[in-house]
């Protein structure tokens, strides 16, 4: 084997017979479902549904304390966060059009850096909001006796710590070495086509 | 507009072989093989022409091998020893095959892609479009994944 033509003829020896034929691909491409878009899509649709509810409630249950009117608020506010980035990130998606393997490893490191950003920032926003409307937002029921504060307040509170100091630092820290490895990795990629 | 089925039939050897040089196992090939005309058949509506057909394959194809990276998919190499038996023994066209993957697979990930294209006889232009880089970039890049390539081949007793 010395040289280039010998190699072309190997490398065409592979066999390429157990591949699906053209009727099963169609099979397999007609059936596939974007599970990424999907998930997407279902956080974009229950944000909108929360968001619904909240101003419907708002409407039909005529609050009497100012705390209740602006937990309900800024749980809306959170769910629009939630539709925003998600409808933002959902579009870069779809706008990615035919690109060369240099402009779509650009691409892949911008929506990794957006992560980042988005667990930082938009993710401690968005809990922080609903975290503070549900609490606002509870205080007008849970004002009725002094059992049911106590009761509600232990619950929601002890909802929201678990939520901030379990739930979320174990997923950010998942998600930030996941998501760290892989801009490191992306970033030497990018340097090989530099 | 060619259908999808014509299309299929012409390109899937030739995006098999590309995604087994970048990721050398066969079944993520398959896989990658399936994404990649899972994205033909989602877009192949809206391909403007722009560039060539191929070219456009090409680039879903390799852009689907880079982003494997973000699976955690690994890249074998070791499926078989470099170091052949002492023993006179005739390789078959497999292992002989298995060699040429191990040695890709050592290689950086662009530089595997480079040499899958080089190795499938697209011209160079096209493999500047797929990849990226200016036309002389490309012929640099080219000329110096060959060495590397032949240094392998080398270094394991496969050059005369």
């Amino acid at each position: 084997m010395d040289n280039l033509n010998d190699i072309k003829a190997l490398w065409l020896t592979a066999k390429t017979d157990s591949l699906p034929s053209s009727d099963e691909m169609l099979r397999i491409v007609k059936k596939f479902r974007n599970n990424r878009l999907r998930k997407k899509l279902t956080i974009i649709f229950v944000a909108l549904f929360c968001a619904a509810l909240e101003v419907a409630t708002m409407f039909v249950y005529k609050s009497t304390m100012i705390t209740t009117r602006l937990g309900e608020v800024l749980i809306i506010i959170a769910c629009g966060v939630l539709v925003f980035t998600n409808t933002r990130s959902m579009k870069r998606f779809i706008d990615l059009k035919d690109c060369s393997n240099k402009d779509f490893i650009e691409f892949l490191e911008q929506t990794r850096r957006n992560q980042v950003y988005y667990y930082k920032k938009t993710q401690v926003l968005g809990m922080g909001l609903s975290s503070l409307g549900l609490l606002l937002y509870l205080y007008e029921t849970a004002s009725i006796s002094t059992a049911a504060f106590i009761i509600t307040y232990t619950i929601a509170i002890i909802w929201t710590l678990v939520l901030w100091l379990v739930i979320r630092p174990r997923s950010f820290k998942k998600q930030s070495r996941k998501l760290d490895e892989t801009l490191r990795k992306l970033k030497e990629i990018s340097k090989q086509l530099d | 507009m060619a259908d999808f089925e014509e299309i299929y039939a012409q390109y899937s050897p030739q995006i098999y072989r590309v995604c087994m040089g970048y990721i050398n196992d066969k079944e993520q090939a398959k896989d990658l093989v399936q994404e990649t005309f899972i994205s033909v058949w989602k877009n192949l509506s809206t391909f403007r022409n722009e560039s060539k057909i191929s070219t456009w394959i090409f680039r879903i194809a390799t852009n689907n091998c880079l982003r494997a990276l973000e699976k955690s998919k690994r890249v074998m190499t070791t499926e078989l020893p470099f170091h052949l038996p002492d023993q006179p023994h005739e390789e078959t066209q497999e292992e002989k095959l298995a060699f040429l993957y191990n040695c890709i697979a050592e290689l950086e990930e662009t530089d595997r892609i480079i040499i899958s294209l080089v190795l499938e006889d697209l011209p160079q232009a096209e493999i500047a479009a797929i990849v990226g880089l200016s036309a002389v970039n490309t012929r640099v890049k080219i000329h110096r994944v060959k060495e590397k390539l032949a240094i392998k081949f080398k270094a394991h007793g496969q050059f005369e």
